[in-house]
């Protein structure tokens, strides 16, 4: 069982509390409707399957409620950081080393 | 006095004799005993057979690491527990053992003709045998290996014991509670951190319990253990023993298992059996010790053969020689101890034969001050006896030749190949492990977990290195905590530190290829397996390992690992740490399911929500279904009813007067702020700006792929508040989603979701009675079609309680739903009860409803869909708002394949036969085509049960909307069903029957 | 086991060990609003704590935030109407959502030196970073509760009605077990 630093709380809390909820950084076009069928499929159905560190979400269910992102190491299971939904995607040189 | 107890020795209690059972016959042993140490004194050394050539086997170890002493024990009605073992169990007053892998007994075993077989069942036997032909797969093969496989016996009865669980979260956690780990907690004792201790035996000690001769800062070894203990204890560190922990997870997680009772007479009844225990630790030092190496030669599993360390084990430990006479052979110096402390209580040691050129002469001395003869550059090259070894054959071995071997006889044989550190846990972090050349072995290296390893778990033998490692290690522990520790140095006399060498298969003038010379014991593998493999083809350490089982049986490999890596890399000719060493798994030691399940077992499995009105339902009989995690009322069965005859008589009376129905269950969501209407015209399909205060709509949830996910009756209740309801199992799931976009995708918008599911609980009353029914009870509002039509919703009182009045339906009847504070509900639902008696009114379940809302094509979300159903597929099209710039699955819907002919639409199935459907078939077009058939739909729903004269079904069938009337077949078994295509509406197609007949009373 | 109402207080579990209570009809108000508190704060009387699991008290009156815009009002069953027609008052200039949840959810009170270990056997958080005076949401046993850390070994829990018998039950073992067990480390 992992532990996961929830942002809203500035705690780090056993993964019981939380789910997970995919991969980060996917938005929603503010109109869909003017999206063309590779864009909307891209949006659906397309992700990543990265080695290494992957930008994702949790929801932190059995607690605050949010959702917020993080990044996690596929390889070593370790959370490199995580961060409030909205912010930008942290730079990942910095976060180097810290797997 | 047992013959081979030894007075005064051991911390056993010579006061308190034990009575217990090993195979029907009647045994006596002492307080403080194991099962092993008990029979030892005894002289029983025969306790077991072996799994593949049923050879009999006695203990070879005195500790969790033992392969072969597996015994069955028995605790009184139901709690039977096989493969344990004998060398952990502690006896108690009344306990039954018995012996396992043998027939008809364990002096005389037909199973043995196996062992008389040992060159037929050699490495990957089963793999070479049961391959053709392919016609005796399943009748002869898969009965043979059943027969023969399993080990032990597996209970049968119930067990009747509980399990329980606990986390654990402390700053420091160490793993073995011998010299190292009892240093380390000495130094971290005191300074405001939470400690814990755990070890796996009975009593805290380790190696220190088996060496008494040591002096630890002035103080005997045992007087300094109980010293230690009672300040470790008196400093607030938690020291658990029966304690093992079997895994190391990530994050500094490491699974313990505390037995609690097995080694009780008669615990309390309120007492677990065992407890699980997730400790979440911020440091941890690994001090589990080192096992002694097995030597590989032939006719080493005779029982009478034991390391040399558990035989020093069972003389200081328990008091017990484990035999009169004895030889021992070794490549190690440790062994020569345990030599002299057997030959001082009395054994005689007939020769200490060792396999190097040379010994210390401190050694050589001592064995000659007792009179024992020394053999160096010897070997052991055979072992007799039937059930029980009666001689040894040693040879010397002399530049590379082993000369003729000479026989010497003897009741037991203590061997010594070595140690070898206890990596397992380490392993587990998936910590990397560097290679001894000197000590031949793998040490711990570098681990991803906040941990560190002290004593013999990284190749410091001797119990003064692994005091002073205990406190260097504990030391680097405390200052990653940032703490600081004092240090300092104990002093030991008398310690036993040594060295030795490590020996593949010991030299031998016999035919290395009829040799059963045993590696793996609980395995029953040999020297000669590993090195056929090897020549198979085998060249991965992880080949040879699943090829030849080495490793794999209960024990982990324990003893088996080290030596088999060793003989495999000689066969491949490639230097050990090129061959590398097979991965270690959790558990450590077998764990029991109880351990794992802990509270969760029958009534108390898993989670199982319940309505405020499930007791009334409970008491009337129900029988109930699960539907997601809750517990619904499924029919109410009268006396002899069955369930067709219940539910016929519950959608008939719902359809003539009056049915009262839980729908507490449904999900509720208030949706709360001045942007609740955008909110909502974006989640869901329909429009909801027009919709007035005070009035409902159902409403369509799909996902951005634009399949439907939910549905659900959603009442304005004012301006900027919403009451969503949901399906009972998507509750959680709608809210999640909710959330989801709320909060990362319009986060702009002031709007607020409450889960409000089990604030209320809700009353259904459906049927033509519902409103004359309701009306005496409601206070605010006329149940008349003008002042609270079809689809009307309002806050007012209902039976004397705040209520949320609904008026909608799901079975075509007039209908409401009743919301009150969920407490209230079982109130609201018997004043309603009281009242329709006068009705005939009925309680019905969720199968009734099931049947009237299909009767009325009202579709069930997950039954008539499936995740790839669409509005327009389900012929719902009229639910989703054309003039919206938005909503989830609008674009969705819009996908090439969604708006493709040809898709799969809801339609009713009438039969031509007037047969019942099965839920689940397969439709195809034409029955008369070749098989494989083109199949084109299934069918979703079907009954013959309800108010319809002929059973109906929907069907999701390609097409289906452009195909009515048309005829179908549904292929069974036993025949082919025709069926004709028709719309989904079985029952009152103009909605009449929802209009309030005259008024109210 | 019987269900757990709260309509019907019960002592589930009593030793010295500890003593589990499912208490009365409880007040609670679910607040959700963001931004500038204070129009709020005038309506409660009391100011919102903005530290999720912290708490603040007026007579009669609890507020724990439970998340950054989530707060649970624990009040007198009979004033509720009262607090959301106040906080209704300031709805246009401050819009928010009140949401009655007195009848979503039952109090579980656990009281006795080892209050704290019983809630151990089931929750996988630390009950020692729930500070006295503090609260969380977390999960027990597969359920969302809520914990509130009132004084030194006692805790309630409060848990939705229909998870409650279940949670009930293995708080009731563990009361059992506690109560067998001697103390450890001792």
């Amino acid at each position: 069982m992992l532990l996961i630093h929830c942002p809203y709380c500035d705690e780090t809390l056993p993964e019981a509390e939380f789910t997970y909820a995919g991969q980060a950084h996917i938005v929603r076009a503010r109109t869909p409707s003017d999206q063309t069928d590779a864009e909307w499929e891209e949006f659906l159905f397309i992700r990543e399957n990265v080695r290494g560190p992957h930008f994702e979400r949790w929801r932190h269910f059995h607690g605050c409620g949010r959702y917020f992102n993080a990044v996690r190491d596929t390889v070593s299971d370790r959370f490199l950081t995580t961060y409030k939904a909205g912010e930008p995607r942290p730079d990942l040189s910095e976060l180097e080393g810290r797997a | 006095m047992s013959r081979y107890r030894v007075p005064g020795k051991g911390r056993v209690d010579a006061a308190r004799p034990v009575g217990f059972t090993f195979d029907g016959a009647a045994y006596h042993g002492l307080a403080g005993d194991t099962v092993a140490s008990a029979l030892l004194a005894n002289g029983v050394h025969l306790m077991g057979r072996s799994f593949k050539y049923h050879r009999p086997r006695g203990p070879v170890s005195a500790g969790s690491e033992e392969p072969n002493a597996l015994i069955g024990t028995r605790r009184g009605p139901g709690r039977f527990e096989p493969n344990t073992r004998a060398t952990m169990q502690e006896v108690w007053e009344g306990l039954q053992t018995t012996s396992q892998n043998k027939y008809p007994s364990l002096r005389f075993d037909i199973g043995a003709v196996n062992d008389a077989a040992y060159m037929l069942f050699s490495a990957g036997f089963y793999y070479k045998t049961f391959k053709w032909p392919q016609s005796f797969w399943h009748k002869v093969y898969e009965p043979f290996i059943r027969a023969a496989a399993g080990l032990g016996v597996a209970p049968a009865e119930e067990d009747p014991d509980h399990y329980a669980s606990r986390y654990l979260h402390c700053d420091l956690l160490i793993v073995g509670a011998g010299p190292a780990g009892l240093a380390a907690a000495v130094e971290a004792a005191g300074r405001g951190l939470s400690v814990a201790i755990v070890d796996e035996n009975a009593e805290a000690g380790g190696t220190l319990l088996s060496e008494p001769q040591a002096v630890i800062d002035g103080q005997k070894a045992w007087d300094w253990l109980a010293q230690t203990l009672k300040h470790l204890k008196a400093a607030g560190v938690r020291v658990m023993t029966r304690t093992t922990a079997f895994g190391y997870y990530h994050q500094n997680m490491i699974g313990l298992v505390q037995k609690l009772t097995d080694h009780l007479a008669a615990p309390s009844a309120d007492l677990p059996r065992e407890r699980l225990w997730r400790v979440r630790a911020r440091q941890v030092v690994l001090a589990q010790g080192a096992l002694e190496k097995p030597l590989i030669f032939n006719g080493n599993d005779r029982p009478g053969v034991m390391l040399a360390g558990s035989a020093q084990t069972y003389l200081n430990r328990y008091g017990v020689r484990v035999g009169d006479e004895a030889v021992v052979v070794t490549s190690h110096d440790s062994a020569w101890y345990a030599a002299f402390d057997l030959a001082d209580a009395g054994t005689r040691i007939k020769a200490i034969v060792d396999t190097r050129e040379k010994v210390s002469e401190d050694l050589l001395s001592a064995a000659r001050l007792r009179g024992i003869e020394t053999r160096l550059s010897h070997s052991v090259t055979a072992t007799g006896g039937r059930l029980r070894l009666a001689h040894v054959t040693v040879n010397e071995v002399d530049c590379g030749q082993v000369r003729e071997g000479q026989r010497i006889y003897c009741d037991c044989l203590l061997m010594s190949g070595g140690w070898t550190p206890s990596l397992h846990l380490f392993s587990h972090t998936k910590g990397s492990l560097q290679w001894d050349a000197d000590l031949t072995t793998f040490l711990p290296k570098d681990t991803p977990e906040d941990c560190v390893i002290a004593g013999a778990g990284r190749g410091l033998w001797g119990i003064g290195a692994a005091l002073n490692d205990g406190t260097e290690q504990a030391r680097a522990a405390l200052r990653a905590l940032g703490v600081e520790g004092a240090g300092g140095v104990h002093a030991v006399d008398h310690d036993r530190s040594g060295s030795g060498t490590t020996m593949r298969e010991l030299p031998t003038d016999r035919n290395p290829g009829r040799a059963k010379a045993f590696v793996d014991y609980q395995n029953d593998v040999t020297a000669k397996d590993l090195r056929l493999a090897v020549r198979e083809g085998m060249r991965s350490i992880e080949h040879v390992k699943r090829y030849t089982t080495n490793g794999m049986a209960t024990d982990q490999g324990k003893m088996s690992n080290i030596n088999g890596l060793n003989i495999a890399a000689d066969a491949l000719g490639k230097p050990q740490p090129e061959v590398g060493l097979t991965t270690f798994r959790p558990p450590y030691t077998p764990t029991s399911f109880g351990a794992f399940a802990g509270y969760h077992r029958g009534d108390h499995f898993e989670v199982v929500r319940k309505t405020q009105i499930d007791p009334w339902a409970e008491e009337h009989g129900a029988v109930f279904e699960n539907v997601a995690q809750w517990r619904r009322a499924r029919y109410f069965p009268k006396p002899g009813e069955d369930m067709d005859a219940a539910v016929r008589r519950e959608c008939a009376a719902v359809r003539a007067s009056v049915g009262i129905f839980d729908a507490s269950t449904l999900g509720k969501i208030e949706v709360v702020g001045p942007d609740a209407v955008e909110f909502m015209n974006r989640m869901y399909t329909n429009p909801w700006t027009k919709l007035a205060p005070g009035r409902c709509r159902y409403g369509l949830l799909l996902g951005d792929d634009g399949f439907i996910r939910d549905d659900g009756v959603i009442g304005r209740l004012s301006q900027d508040r919403f009451h969503v309801t949901t399906t009972t199992g998507g509750a959680a799931r709608v809210m999640n989603m909710m959330e989801d976009y709320l909060q990362t995708e319009w986060p702009d918008l002031n709007v607020w979701l409450t889960s409000t599911t089990e604030e209320w609980s809700t009353v259904a009353l459906n049927g033509p009675d519902a409103a004359t029914l309701l009306q005496p009870f409601v206070e605010g509002v006329d149940l008349t079609e003008d002042a609270f039509p079809h689809m009307s919703c309002i806050e007012c009182t209902v039976a004397g309680l705040p209520a949320r009045l609904f008026r909608i339906s799901f079975t075509g009847e007039v209908g409401f739903e009743v919301n009150v504070p969920a407490p209230y509900g079982r109130q609201l639902w018997e004043t309603l009860w009281q009242a329709g008696q006068r009705h005939d009114i009925c309680a019905y379940g969720t199968e009734t409803m099931h049947v009237l809302r299909a009767e009325k094509g009202y579709i069930i979300v997950g039954q008539d869909t499936d995740g790839t159903v669409t509005p327009y597929d389900a012929g719902m099209g009229w639910a989703v708002g054309k003039k919206k710039p938005d909503f989830v699955g609008m674009r969705g819907l819009a996908r090439p394949d969604l708006t493709a002919e040809g898709r799969k639409q809801l339609v009713g199935l009438l039969t031509k036969d007037g047969s019942k459907l099965e839920e689940g078939a397969q439709i195809v077009f034409d029955p008369d085509q070749p098989i494989p058939m083109k199949m084109v739909g299934h069918v979703t729903s079907s009954y013959d049960i309800g108010t319809t004269e002929r059973p109906i079904a929907l069907a999701l069938i390609e097409g289906g909307h452009d195909r009515m009337g048309e005829t179908v077949h549904i292929p069974m078994p036993d025949r082919t069903i025709a069926a004709t295509i028709t719309g989904t509406v079985f029952v009152d197609p103009e909605n009449a029957r929802l209009k309030i007949r005259g008024e109210s009373a | 086991m019987k269900t757990i109402t709260s309509l019907t207080p019960a002592m589930l579990a009593d030793s010295a060990a500890v003593r589990v209570e499912s208490l009365g009809p409880q007040g609670r108000i679910s607040l959700r609003a963001r931004g500038d508190l204070s129009a709020l704060n005038g309506a409660l009387g009391l100011d919102l704590p903005t530290r999720i699991g912290h708490r603040a008290s007026t007579e009669g009156m609890e507020a724990l935030c439970l998340g950054p815009d989530e707060w649970v009002l624990v009040l007198a069953h009979d004033r509720v109407d009262a607090m959301l027609a106040a906080l209704g008052a300031v709805y246009d200039d401050h819009p928010h959502s009140a949401t009655s949840i007195s009848g979503r959810e039952v109090s579980l009170l656990i009281d006795g030196p080892r209050a704290a270990e019983l809630l151990a056997i089931a929750c996988p958080r630390d009950i020692a970073t729930i500070a006295e005076g503090a609260g969380r949401r977390t999960v027990f046993d597969g359920a969302s509760v809520v914990i509130w850390h009132d004084a030194p070994g006692r805790f309630r829990m409060d848990v939705w009605n229909s998870f409650a018998s279940f949670v009930a039950q293995t708080l009731i073992t563990g009361a059992r077990e506690l109560a067998a067990e001697p103390v450890e480390g001792g």
